[in-house]
Order: structure tokens, then C-alpha cells, then sequence
């Protein structure tokens, strides 16, 4: 039998993965771990063959062509700082269809995601989106496939923030689930108050649900103002908040249970209804709040079939269920990047995914010692 | 609390003896005052009992006679300036008066970094407040000087309280003329909003140390060992949680030994030093785990390297992008190999780190100790000695006890 070029086994990858996502879609049909290991185990073959830098990393942790992972838990996974690093591409990145730049905490340098194929990122973001945020909400109600919501989004205007992968996932959900009327109300830091107000009360008189997106700190911005102006909201029935984002880098922080509460307090929309999404530029597919968790304290972040987690400890040996660790992920949506990511991101696993600690990473430090976040802090002032 | 101020009533000399006297007796490991005090300063912080000792080694051994009289004396001209006038050569006579009451606040701090101000305001016969860790170490020192002279327990009063929320501790921020505190950005941001307007404020905010080795150390075999060990040293006292802990060594390149070489010293006499000052943890924090696993990332390029301690989890990086801070989790090490000092001021001055202390071999050198002035520390320090400063020697660029005192001159 003759060898697969690597564009088409490329192609027969995306083929499989979109085939899966499509399954999941339409009947939430899980994916078994076989199955998982097979697609994983051959998108490594793909990947160690195609993207030098990751197999010059592989190759570092003593795996080769001949002496591949057996198991998906086995597959090297390079930290998220290595998009800073290095082009981990497989193809020619003059053909990309997407390109994606960290945000860069605590460095000048940005890292760089290249896509060969937006339509893998579109399927892992409509099939999550459609099941983890557009599932029956606080009032029982499950949107149909017609219902449009108003996009009232505190995240960066995909137009203007061309690399922003947050801005593009929020653009691409309100193309497909939006009214028309999609609107953008975050510019850098600011928020525009005005501006969500007026478009909240032409939504709220036409009864259409809205969909506000935002990451914490700009919707603590947001609640800030609303609670300035002693305005609020009664938001439509089947309204949905998408937060996203966290408070990563910032100064300011307010506690989830806080946040959501004042949120629901303000616009009027249950705090089942709010979900928070949990995804990286590094990363292709998201987690989201578990439906069956959202009205309890803990809530648990559950992921598409295509996406696991291990929860591994400072040598990346895998620690049991309950035990915290640092987040390593495998995303068969990043076909033409790296299926396996380690991230700073602590948390723990449990029934039906992972409850997500931040990156709170260390103890405070004893001493007088200045630290990396404290660094930033002095010279942003 | 009601102060008094009894310490008015002795003579600045006398208050030195008391102190030099008690801080000898703190001075010895077995004094059972201290015994008490290391055992709690090992719970609080998790200190291995040879880095507490260290610690309090340096802390009382360096309080003498001849070291309080030598500071007071090199910042006011003499030691009776305190009692009264003295004259001056081509000046008004002056005397020092010291401010009614000093509050000095440790809120994060490591083991005993209140007592050299405390001692100093005591010199000034000031009535001092001290914000205490759950220790007890401040307090069991002014015990000790109580036992000494009866004026030191009726004018200091070390308690442990809450946060500067706390009612005592605002009671004491607001009445306070002199406020030293040592803390994190916010914290100090907090306590200055609650002293009074004309409070004298001496802040001591958090910071970070780095090193240069010159090449000429690198030329002799025996003072390029020295250097390794003392730069390990440096780096893994107090977890390398402190302002004076190593995180940044530069070394020359050119030297006889070469940077390679020196790496392979650093390894080594950080393995070893590991022993004699072990971690406070078992682990890499995951803050470190992944600045390791992006160096092995990197390494993996041809680009840098690193190593992971085999006797403690320290960890040492070589040649990390410049583009990036230097690492600043515990017991982390960044060296970079420079051509000269322009690249370590480059360095330094790309990242604004706000350095105490630069620690230097090869300081006789005209223009690293150019370089070293420039970089904004307040102090250059040899290395190994970095963890040590002189009670002698300025301490974060101010004076020992000038803070605690206001000028009084007389024309004539």
C-alpha cells in the first residue's frame, strides 16, 4: 500500500474529526476511549511528521517514529509558552486561515496559533455552543434551532482585533446565532455603557433574548457603571451571559459567586442562565459550565468529546481524581498545531470534567521577595 | 498600650550597651528565649532549623557595641548628638531628637527584619509600636532588652496584630510620627493611606537581587568554585523568597573558565548548598514547573537549557530569552552569559527590576562598578554576602537611624 502524502492524511483527519463533532452535535454521542486514543494516537503520527519544532520536542522526550506514544495520556504535550517559541505548524503557515496572538502576561512576546483550516474551529465552536450554552435554561427553556439572540459583546471586535481567537469565536457564534444586531462594546479597557444600555432597551422592548458575552473584568466594569448609573435590566426569558476570560492579569478581582450575583442583580438574567466558558488561543476547543452544575456552588467544566484533560502533577505524572494539578490538554481540533497542550491553569478532575482553579500557582511568597505578577504590576504604573 | 517614654531618660550609651548586651545573649543558639523563637519561626514559615539559625546568626550577631556606635556615629557625627548638643566643624551645633512614637510594620516578612529598626528607634529613645508575626520573635527580643534595662519593656510594645484593618493597628498608623513598614505594593499603599498627613513614611517595598561575575574571577580555578558557591548560596537562602535573594546572574564571557564551565560549578555548588540549606518544599511549585518545562521547550530548539536540582527542587536556567523576566518563583535561578556590563544594565533596565542589592566578583573593576551604581540598587554586595547585609551599611538607600530622628540646630 502506498504511504499517505501529509495532505492527505491531513485531510483524512479532518474528515474524522469533523465526522465526530457532526455525531456529537446532532446526538451528544460520546466517544469512547479507544476511539479517542486512535484519532489521538494519529494526529501525533501526523504532527511528529509535519511540525519540526514539535517533533524536535518530542524527539526530547524520547519519542520517535518507531517508538511512538501508545496511549493518547502519553503524547508529549509542550507547554503553551512553546507558541511563543516556536512556529508549531503543520503546513506552510503563508496558507493559514486563521492566525491567533496571545495575550503575553507577563512577557513582551506574544504567542502565535496558526489555523490551516477555520472550518475545524467553527465546527468545535457551533457544536459546543449549541449544546453547553444554548441547553435548557434556568427557566426550563431549550432555544430552538431558529431562535436568534442580540450579541451584546464585552469582548475585542473580531473586525478590529484581527488575532484575537476570543474575538473571532464570539464573532463567528453571533453570525450564526445572532438577530443582526450584534453589537461591540469593549474597546481596550473601556467599556461603553451608553452604549450596552441603549442596545439593551431596543432588545428588551422587542423581547429578543439577548446573549451577552464578556470576560469578568470588563462585566465587573459593566456592573460597576450599571450600579453608578442605578440602572438595570430585566432582561428577556431565555437571555444567556457567555463569561469568558477570567481576571488573568488584572488587578482588580471579584469572587465568581459575587460576580454572578451582581450580574444577575443588574440584568435580571438567573445565574444558571450565566455560564462561563473556560478555552485558550492555544486551544481550538472550549469548556464550558456543566448544565447539571450551574445552580450548585461548585461548578464542574465539562468539554466536547474531542477535548480531555489530565490533571497532572509538577513532573506531569497524572495525579487521581480530587487531587489538584496543573491542566494538560488534548484538543483533536488542533490538527494543524499540537493536540497537547500543557497549560499553568490548576484544577482538579471529577465526574464529568474538572473544577478549574486558576492559575493561582504558588503560596504567597514569605519573604520581600517581588514576584512576576507584582513585576508587571509596577511597570504597567 | 500606653508607652512610655523612659527611654529619654538614659543616655544614648546606655541604650547601646542594653541592646549590644541583649542581642549577644539572642546571639547564642542554646538562650532558651531563642530556642522558643526559632522552633516558632520554623512552624510559621517551614524553614529547615540551619536556615533559621542562619538567619538569627546574622540578625543578633551583627547588633554589637561597635556596630550600633559606628552607624549612629557615621549618620549623625556622634553618639551624644542623641543626649544633646554637639558641635560641628563649620556648622550650628545640632542634636538629634528622636520622634515621639515609631509604629514598624512587618507584614509579609521574613525572620526579624523589624528588629534593626527597632533597635535603631530605640537608640533615637523613641516609643515604638511593632506589628509582631505569629512568632513572637520581636516580642521575646524586647523581653530580653526589658531584663536588661526595665525602660525598653515600658517604651516597646511587639504585638501580633490582625491586618492594618485592624483597630489597633490603625490606632497606632494614625498616631504614629515615624511609619516603617515593609510589604507588597498594596499593603504599603494601604498603611500609608492610614498615617497621619506629616508621618515620617519608610517604606520597604518588595524587590528582587541579582549578580555579576567578572571574568577575572573566572580565570582562577579555586575563586570561580568560590563564586558558584556563593552565587547558590545567594539564591537558595530563605527559598529565594526574599528582596535580597538571587534570581539574576550574569557572567562574562571571556574569562578562562568559560560560561559552560561555570554553569557546570553552578550545578554543583547549588546540589551542595541544597544540602547545607534545604528547601522548605518538596516540590518545583507549579509556577516553576512550567518556567522549567518552557526551557526544556526551548532547549529542545537549541536555545538555552536547564537543570532541576537533585538534592531540593531548585532550579537553574541558562540563557532564558532576554525578551523575558527573569524568573522569580522560589529557589530559581536565571543565568546569562554577557559580554559585558552594558548587557546586564540592558538587561536590568528592559525589565525595570527594581533591585536592593547587585552582588559582584570582580567589583574592583572600574566599569562593573559603574554598571552596579547604575542599575538603581541600593546596595552592592559581594556575592555569598548578599543574604547578609551590614547592620553598618544603609538599608534599602536609607539611613539606619536617621529616619527615626528630627535636627535640632543651634546658631551660636
Amino acid at each position: 500500500m502506498l504511504k499517505r502524502t501529509a495532505p492527505q492524511a491531513a485531510a483524512e483527519l479532518d474528515d474524522a474529526f469533523l465526522a465526530m463533532v457532526a455525531a456529537w452535535h446532532r446526538t451528544g454521542a460520546p466517544c469512547d476511549d479507544a476511539a479517542f486514543d486512535a484519532q489521538a494516537l494519529e494526529l501525533f503520527a501526523h504532527q511528529f511528521e509535519c511540525n519540526e519544532p514539535y517533533a524536535r520536542y518530542a524527539a526530547s522526550c524520547g519519542f520517535s517514529s518507531w517508538e511512538p506514544p501508545r496511549t493518547w495520556r502519553q503524547i508529549p504535550a509542550v507547554p503553551a509558552s512553546a507558541f511563543k517559541d516556536a512556529t508549531l505548524a503543520t503546513f506552510d503557515v503563508a496558507r493559514a486561515e486563521l492566525e491567533f496572538h496571545t495575550s503575553g502576561t507577563t512577557t513582551a512576546r506574544s504567542g502565535r496559533h496558526f489555523v490551516q483550516r477555520a472550518a475545524l474551529y467553527d465546527a468545535a465552536l457551533g457544536a459546543g455552543f449549541d449544546r453547553f450554552m444554548l441547553a435548557e435554561d434556568a427557566g426550563g427553556v431549550r432555544p430552538s434551532g431558529r431562535t436568534k439572540f442580540r450579541f451584546l459583546n464585552f469582548v475585542p471586535n473580531p473586525r478590529r482585533s484581527k488575532h484575537s481567537s476570543l474575538g473571532y469565536m464570539v464573532g463567528y457564534l453571533s453570525d450564526l446565532h445572532g438577530d443582526g444586531n450584534t453589537a461591540y462594546f469593549l474597546d481596550g479597557d473601556k467599556v461603553d455603557v451608553a452604549g450596552f444600555i441603549a442596545a439593551c432597551e431596543s432588545a428588551t422592548l422587542r423581547a429578543q433574548p439577548l446573549c451577552i458575552t464578556g470576560t469578568a473584568f470588563a462585566l465587573v466594569a459593566l456592573l460597576d457603571a450599571l450600579e453608578t448609573k442605578k440602572t438595570a435590566f430585566s432582561a428577556p426569558p431565555g437571555s444567556r451571559i457567555m463569561e469568558t476570560g477570567g481576571f488573568k492579569g488584572r488587578s482588580r478581582v471579584v469572587a465568581r459567586d459575587e460576580l454572578y450575583r451582581r450580574l444577575e442583580a443588574a440584568l435580571g438574567i438567573p445565574q444558571a442562565s450565566i455560564v462561563a466558558e473556560y478555552g485558550m488561543t492555544e486551544l481550538l476547543s472550549q469548556y464550558y459550565d456543566s448544565v447539571e452544575t450551574r445552580s450548585s456552588k461548585m461548578r464542574v467544566k465539562t468539554a466536547p468529546p474531542w477535548l480531555r484533560t489530565l490533571v497532572v502533577d509538577e513532573n506531569g505524572a497524572g495525579v487521581a481524581r480530587g487531587e489538584i494539578g496543573t491542566l494538560r490538554h488534548f484538543d483533536l481540533a488542533n490538527r494543524s498545531s499540537v493536540l497537547a497542550v500543557q497549560t499553568e491553569d490548576r484544577g482538579y478532575a471529577v465526574e464529568g470534567g474538572i473544577v478549574l482553579l486558576g492559575r493561582d500557582l504558588d503560596a504567597p511568597l514569605r519573604g520581600c521577595s517581588l514576584d512576576a505578577e507584582e513585576l508587571l504590576a509596577l511597570r504597567d504604573a | 498600650m500606653n508607652l512610655t517614654s523612659g527611654l529619654r531618660d538614659l543616655e544614648a550609651a546606655q541604650i547601646v550597651d542594653a541592646i549590644a548586651d541583649a542581642a549577644a545573649r539572642w546571639s547564642d543558639a542554646d538562650f532558651p528565649p531563642r530556642v522558643r523563637a526559632a522552633r516558632a519561626i520554623g512552624e510559621r514559615l517551614q524553614y529547615a532549623e540551619p536556615v533559621v539559625d542562619y538567619a538569627l546568626d546574622k540578625l543578633f550577631g551583627a547588633i554589637t557595641r561597635e556596630s550600633l556606635r559606628a552607624t549612629i556615629a557615621g549618620e549623625l557625627g556622634s553618639l551624644e548628638a542623641l543626649d544633646g548638643f554637639v558641635s560641628r566643624a563649620g556648622r550650628p551645633d545640632v542634636r538629634y531628637a528622636g520622634f515621639d512614637l515609631v509604629a514598624i510594620v512587618s507584614s509579609d516578612t521574613t525572620i526579624g527584619v523589624a528588629v534593626p529598626p527597632l533597635v535603631f528607634a530605640a537608640c533615637a529613645k523613641s516609643r515604638i509600636a511593632v506589628k509582631d508575626r505569629s512568632d513572637l520573635l520581636v516580642a521575646a527580643f524586647v523581653e530580653t532588652l526589658a531584663e536588661e534595662r526595665s525602660e525598653f519593656g515600658a517604651a516597646i510594645a511587639a504585638e501580633n496584630w490582625g491586618g492594618h484593618e485592624d483597630p489597633e493597628a490603625g490606632a497606632h498608623l494614625s498616631n504614629a510620627d515615624v511609619v516603617v513598614a515593609f510589604g507588597g505594593a498594596e499593603a504599603l499603599r494601604a498603611i500609608r493611606a492610614r498615617c497621619k498627613p506629616d508621618a515620617r513614611f519608610v517604606p520597604f517595598g518588595h524587590r528582587t537581587s541579582a549578580g555579576y561575575v567578572a571574568r577575572e574571577t573566572l580565570n582562577d580555578e579555586q575563586a570561580t568554585r568560590d563564586c558558584a558557591f556563593a552565587a547558590a548560596r545567594d539564591a537558595l537562602l530563605y527559598d529565594g523568597g526574599g528582596c535580597l535573594s538571587l534570581h539574576t546572574l550574569f557572567v562574562e564571557n571571556d574569562g578562562r573558565c568559560s560560561v559552560s564551565s561555570f554553569r557546570r560549578c553552578l550545578i554543583d555548588a547549588l546540589d551542595a548548598e541544597a544540602v547545607t540549606f534545604p528547601s522548605a518544599f518538596e516540590r518545583l511549585t507549579p509556577a516553576a514547573a512550567a518556567i522549567r518545562d518552557a526551557a526544556n521547550f526551548r532547549q529542545s530548539q537549541g536555545s538555552g537549557s536547564s537543570y532541576t536540582g537533585r538534592a531540593s527542587p531548585h532550579l537553574l536556567l541558562f540563557d532564558p530569552p532576554l525578551e523575558e523576566p527573569p524568573p522569580l518563583t522560589p529557589r530559581t535561578l536565571a543565568m546569562y552569559g554577557v559580554d559585558g556590563p552594558g548587557d546586564a544594565l540592558a538587561f536590568i533596565g528592559r525589565h525595570e527590576l527594581p533591585l536592593e542589592a547587585l552582588a559582584v566578583c570582580g567589583a574592583e573593576r572600574p566599569d562593573v562598578l559603574e554598571m552596579a551604581a547604575a542599575t538603581g540598587a541600593a546596595r552592592i554586595a559581594r556575592l555569598g554576602q548578599l543574604q547578609a547585609p551590614p547592620l553598618t551599611a544603609e538599608h534599602g538607600g536609607f539611613g539606619r537611624i536617621l529616619p527615626f530622628v528630627r535636627a535640632i540646630s543651634r546658631e551660636r
